[in-house]
C-alpha cells in the first residue's frame, strides 16, 4: 500500500497512528512494495531499478562473464557448445553457393577428408586455434601428408556452431572463406567435423579443405564420393566426445558424420539466458514503472523510462534473434 | 509521456533512427565478433549521449541523470558482451 495511502487512512481514522507508533513493523512491511513501484513521496523509482540496483546487476553480469573464462581452467569440458553438424550438409549447402552462382559442385574427396581429420585431431592435441600450427606446420602439410597432389587447395576452419547451415552461411559472409567456397580453382573437397576439448570448453570444430589435383583424372569419382557418404550415414550419429583429446581422435577417425555435442552447460543457452533475465527484469520493472507513474501522476527526476525500455527490447531482440555463437577463421 | 514526445519529436526521431540503424548493424555483421564487439560499444555510446543531451537541451540535467545513462549504458553493452565474449 503507498504511503500517500497511509497518510489518507491516518486522517480518516486516527486511531491508525496509534497503531502505526506501538507496530512500526506493519510500516516497513508496506514499504517492500517500494522495491517494485515507484515512490510518490521521494519521487524516485523502484528501489530495485535505481542506479544503485543497476550498478549491482552490472557487477553481477561481470562475475558471471568471468566466471565462464575462469571455469574451464578448473574444470575443462564442464562448459561448451551443443551443436548438430553433418558433412552431408555442409556439402549441400558448400554446393549450393556455388550453384548460385553457376560454378560447378566439388566432389567429396577421401583424402582431403582425412587430411581435414587430422588438421582437427591436431588443434586439439595442442590446444591451437589457427592456420598454421605452433609447430609451423601449414594447412598444405595436412594435405601433402595424405599424398593428394595439388596444384591450387585452401582451408577453411569454422568452431562453436550449432548447426551446418550456420557454418556455411557465416563462411559466405566473411569474404576470405567466400573465395574459397565460391573458387573456381577448386573440384574437390574434404571436411572434418570433431567434437572435443579445446581450451577448457567442450566444442565442435569444422574443418573444410579444398583441391584441384595435378591431373585431372584423380578427381574424385561419383563412386568415391557415395562410399564417403554411406559411411557418413552408416555412422550417422557419434557420441559426444568428452574429454581427452585423444578420444576425439579416434572416434572421429574418418566418420564424417552427423557430430552431436552436448555438453553439460550449453554457453550459447547460458550467455542467453543470463542476458534475457536480467535485461527482462529491468524492462519489465521500468515497463510497470511508467504505468504505475501516469495512473498516479507521479513526477520523478529521473531519465526517460520510455526511452529505457525502448533500448532494451531493442537487445532483447538482439541477443535472441541476431547474435549467434561461432567464429570462422 | 506522449506530450514529451510530441514536444521533442525530433530528438525521439533521432534515437529510433540510431536502434534502427544499430539493428541492422548487427545482421549485417552477425558473424563478425570484432566488428559486432564495436557496434555493441559505439551503440551504448549512442544512447548515453542522447540521453545526456535530451536534458541539456532541457536545461535540466543532474549528476542522478548522467549517471543514471551512464549505468543504461554499460548495462546495454554487458547484456550484448555477455553473449558475444562466448
Amino acid at each position: 500500500m503507498p504511503f500517500n495511502l497511509f497518510k489518507e487512512k491516518a486522517q480518516e481514522n486516527p486511531a491508525v497512528i496509534k497503531h502505526w507508533r506501538k507496530n512500526p513493523k506493519s510500516i516497513e512491511k508496506y514499504q517492500f512494495v517500494y522495491n517494485f513501484l515507484p515512490n510518490p513521496d521521494k519521487k524516485r523509482r523502484a528501489s530495485l531499478i535505481s542506479n544503485k540496483a543497476v550498478f549491482i546487476y552490472c557487477s553481477l553480469i561481470v562475475i558471471v562473464t568471468l566466471a565462464f573464462r575462469i571455469i574451464p581452467k578448473f574444470a575443462p569440458g564442464v562448459l561448451g557448445y551443443a551443436s548438430n553438424i553433418n558433412v552431408k550438409d555442409l556439402l549441400e549447402y558448400t554446393n549450393g553457393k556455388r550453384e548460385e552462382v553457376g560454378l560447378s559442385d566439388l566432389k567429396l574427396n577421401s583424402k582431403l577428408t582425412l587430411a581435414a581429420q587430422e588438421k582437427a585431431a591436431d588443434m586439439f592435441k595442442d590446444g591451437y586455434w589457427a592456420h598454421v600450427a605452433p609447430d609451423g606446420a601449414e594447412p598444405w602439410d595436412f594435405i601433402l601428408a595424405q599424398n593428394y597432389d595439388y596444384i591450387y587447395a585452401g582451408e577453411n576452419l569454422a568452431k562453436n556452431f550449432s548447426t551446418s547451415k550456420e557454418v556455411v552461411e557465416a563462411w559466405y559472409k566473411s569474404p576470405s572463406h567466400k573465395s574459397n567456397l565460391l573458387g573456381a580453382n577448386y573440384d574437390e573437397v574434404g571436411f572434418a567435423v570433431v567434437n572435443g576439448v579445446l581450451n577448457g570448453y567442450e566444442t565442435t570444430l569444422v574443418v573444410q579443405m579444398f583441391g584441384r589435383p595435378r591431373e585431372p583424372s584423380m578427381v574424385a569419382s561419383v563412386y568415391e564420393e557415395e562410399s564417403v557418404l554411406k559411411e557418413s550415414v552408416n555412422n550417422s550419429t557419434l557420441e559426444p566426445v568428452k574429454g581427452s583429446q585423444t578420444s576425439a581422435l579416434e572416434s572421429s577417425s574418418f566418420s564424417p558424420s552427423t557430430v552431436v555435442s552436448t555438453p553439460k552447460v550449453d554457453m550459447t543457452l547460458a550467455a542467453k539466458s543470463i542476458s534475457l533475465a536480467f535485461g527482462g527484469f529491468v524492462g519489465s520493472l521500468l515497463a510497470i514503472d511508467m504505468w504505475y507513474s501516469r495512473k498516479k501522476g507521479i513526477n520523478k527526476f529521473t531519465g526517460q523510462t520510455f526511452a529505457h525500455i525502448i533500448i532494451l527490447i531493442v537487445v532483447i531482440i538482439s541477443v535472441w534473434f541476431v547474435l549467434q555463437p561461432g567464429i570462422v577463421l | 509521456m506522449m506530450e514529451d514526445i510530441k514536444e521533442h519529436f525530433v530528438e525521439y526521431v533521432a534515437l529510433l533512427i540510431g536502434m534502427a540503424v544499430f539493428v541492422v548493424l548487427l545482421v549485417i555483421y552477425r558473424f563478425d565478433k570484432d566488428a559486432l564487439l564495436i557496434i555493441s560499444g559505439v551503440g551504448s555510446a549512442f544512447y548515453v549521449a542522447w540521453g545526456i543531451l535530451h536534458y541539456v537541451l532541457r536545461k535540466r540535467l543532474t549528476r542522478t541523470i548522467v549517471y543514471e545513462y551512464v549505468l543504461f549504458g554499460i548495462l546495454v553493452f554487458l547484456l550484448l558482451f555477455t553473449v558475444l565474449s562466448i
